[in-house]
């Protein structure tokens, strides 16, 4: 019987012959390997804070290279943002960070992160609720500019606050 | 026996699937002909064609076909062995495909040249619609016979694309035969095998924060790893697929944990102010690698789960960016993604050597893994912008994957499934 009854998906069967030592007699079956696919539904919320008042705290602040310190412009920046969020303490804010290209996804994702965090810590040092603020990072996942050069590099390196 | 080697692999360029860009070729290749499989249908030309490019692919053959040799043997007895020893041919192969246009088959013999003698005879059962993966186990099968090494064509890749949709996808090791695991309009990053190549662990945005998903290849089912509020990431199995290491961010930064998946309890593995993620296990789940920022650069460490309360030790020294790390199948080394000067690299590093081998030259080369065999090493390119999947054999020898649509990246190898 040349082909095989079995219904098996995946057998492998190796023997040696006792006759012939040195050679190698192998039977397989090639395994089926289905695959189904899965559509993941979209549960993200809108980041887009319909509050009017809420415009006049979206900022964006840029970092250095593997860096999360704020620069003096950023903390300039900043100010006015915390000055928004005072004036207004019904405004909540998504604080997103991000990072560029260069380097490994997982160390950028953490690194987007590092540099939300540091945006909050300000925040939260100058009188606002953490309870106002939700963190979250997107690495490189997100870039707004699509160059490999440091202008679009900068550009990258951003936590967004909305 | 190098010249011979690249201009063969050059002449095959234009035909073959794959572009092989041979870049310094195997020292010594073994010299292999190949005889027209007989069977004579489509089915035979296609499946010996496909088993030629994988051999090729290895960039450890030379490979002779019926245009090259002095006599074509069509049937065992027929061979004149010394028409081959006169070529420097060290191993023959021949095979035939049985059709009936239900059932397919392949029986292929391996003959030792110099030993006058034939060293192997098997057959593998396809099934209907994988001609592709029937060709590729007797790639494996011949490939293993002549090498001694278990061949990897029957091995799979787990990527991700992006064009208008994120997407995660599985192909054969060869780039062909894609098929879609899971489609989002979020990123997905991070795909990971489990052990017994059944099941994925990866992360997904889809709920606006980056979560690990597990999902059951065959089936789709899929699970978050742990219910959690906060972002958690870079999922990696143990070696016996009891345990699931992530990267979590509970206290805002991202700290290594190990996930028992049984009874999901969870054990912290670092406690620093800096990055610390990318976690890897060695080949016996005895140690865990993962990068790490604290030194002011990132950089790889190595934790021993055997010793309670074990302290990080740094195992990369050289160049400013040394990150997402694995280990070689045999323990002797780690692969990971260097940075010398200004370009991102692969690199390979010997456990017994105090130097770093770059195995690519480009700017951005990242995302390494490794064969199960050890010894090829799949990572994602830019070119021209546009990522791309490339390949690299620790012989030598360099190859791209076909394009997919759209950017695509993070390869992940899978575990043997022959």
């Amino acid at each position: 019987m040349f082909f095989l009854k079995n219904k098996l998906n995946f057998i492998v069967v190796v023997f040696f012959l006792a006759s012939c030592s040195s050679m190698n007699v192998t039977e397989e079956k090639v395994y089926s390997g289905d695959v189904k696919t899965v559509k993941a539904s979209s549960t993200k919320s809108s980041n887009v804070n319909y509050d009017s008042m809420a415009v006049f705290a979206n900022a964006t602040v840029y970092f250095e290279f593997d860096k999360s310190n704020l620069t003096s412009k950023s903390i300039q920046t900043l100010k006015s943002a915390v000055n928004a969020l005072n004036e207004n303490s019904s405004i909540m804010i998504t604080l997103s960070g991000h990072a560029d290209e260069r380097g490994t996804r997982e160390y950028n994702l953490a690194l987007g992160q590092r540099r939300a965090e540091a945006v909050s810590d300000y925040f939260v040092l100058n009188g606002i609720s953490p309870d106002r603020i939700t963190v979250r990072s997107y690495g490189e996942e997100r870039p707004v500019e699509f160059g490999q050069d440091e202008t679009s590099y900068s550009k990258n390196r951003r936590v967004e606050i909305n | 026996m190098k010249k011979i080697l690249l201009i063969y692999f050059l002449s095959f360029h234009a035909i073959s699937e794959l572009t092989l860009e041979i870049t310094q070729g195997t020292e010594d290749p073994y010299r292999v002909a190949i005889i027209k499989f007989s069977g004579g249908d489509k089915a035979t030309t296609d499946i010996q064609k496909v088993v030629f490019d994988n051999l090729l692919r290895t960039g450890e053959f030379t490979i002779f076909n019926n245009e090259d040799l002095l006599s074509i043997p069509q049937i065992e007895e027929d061979i004149v062995f010394n028409d081959f020893r006169i070529l420097d041919i060290d191993f023959l192969i021949m095979g035939k495909v049985e059709d009936d246009g239900l059932n397919i088959a392949v029986e292929y013999q391996v003959f030792d040249i110099s030993k006058a003698k034939k060293i192997r005879t098997s057959t593998v059962y396809g099934i209907p619609n994988k001609n592709r993966q029937l060709a590729h186990y007797v790639s494996d099968g011949i490939y293993q016979e002549i090498t001694g090494i278990p061949g990897i064509a029957s091995t799979k890749i787990l990527y991700v694309t992006e064009d208008i949709n994120f997407k995660l996808l599985i192909s054969d090791a060869d780039g062909s035969n894609e098929q879609v695991l899971l489609e989002s309009t979020e990123p997905i990053i991070s795909p990971s095998w489990s052990p017994d190549s059944k099941k994925v662990a990866y992360v997904s945005f889809e709920t606006g924060i980056a979560k690990v998903y597990i999902q059951d290849i065959a089936s789709g089912n899929r699970q978050v790893a742990v219910e959690n509020s906060s972002q958690i990431s870079s999922p990696a199995w143990s070696p016996d697929g009891k345990f699931l290491s992530l990267t979590m961010y509970q206290d805002g930064n991202a700290e290594i944990y190990i996930l028992n998946l049984k009874n999901k309890n969870l054990t912290r593995l670092t406690n620093h102010y800096s990055i610390d993620t990318e976690s890897s296990w060695s080949p016996k789940g005895s140690k865990i690698m993962f990068t790490s920022g604290r030194s002011g650069s990132p950089q790889l460490y190595e934790l021993d789960l055997k010793k309670f309360n074990s302290r990080p030790k740094r195992i990369t020294f050289d160049g400013n960016y040394n990150a997402k790390g694995s280990y070689l199948p045999n323990n002797e080394g780690i692969v990971f993604v260097h940075r010398a000067d200004t370009n991102f690299q692969i690199a390979l590093k010997y456990f017994n050597e105090n130097f770093v081998r770059p195995l690519t030259n480009a700017q951005m080369d990242e995302s390494p893994s490794i064969s199960p065999n050890g010894n090829v090493i799949v990572y994602a390119i830019k070119d021209d912008g546009m990522g791309l999947l490339s390949g690299v054999t620790l012989s030598g020898a360099k190859f791209r994957l076909p394009a997919s649509k759209g950017a695509v990246r993070e390869p992940a190898w899978s575990g043997y499934l022959r």
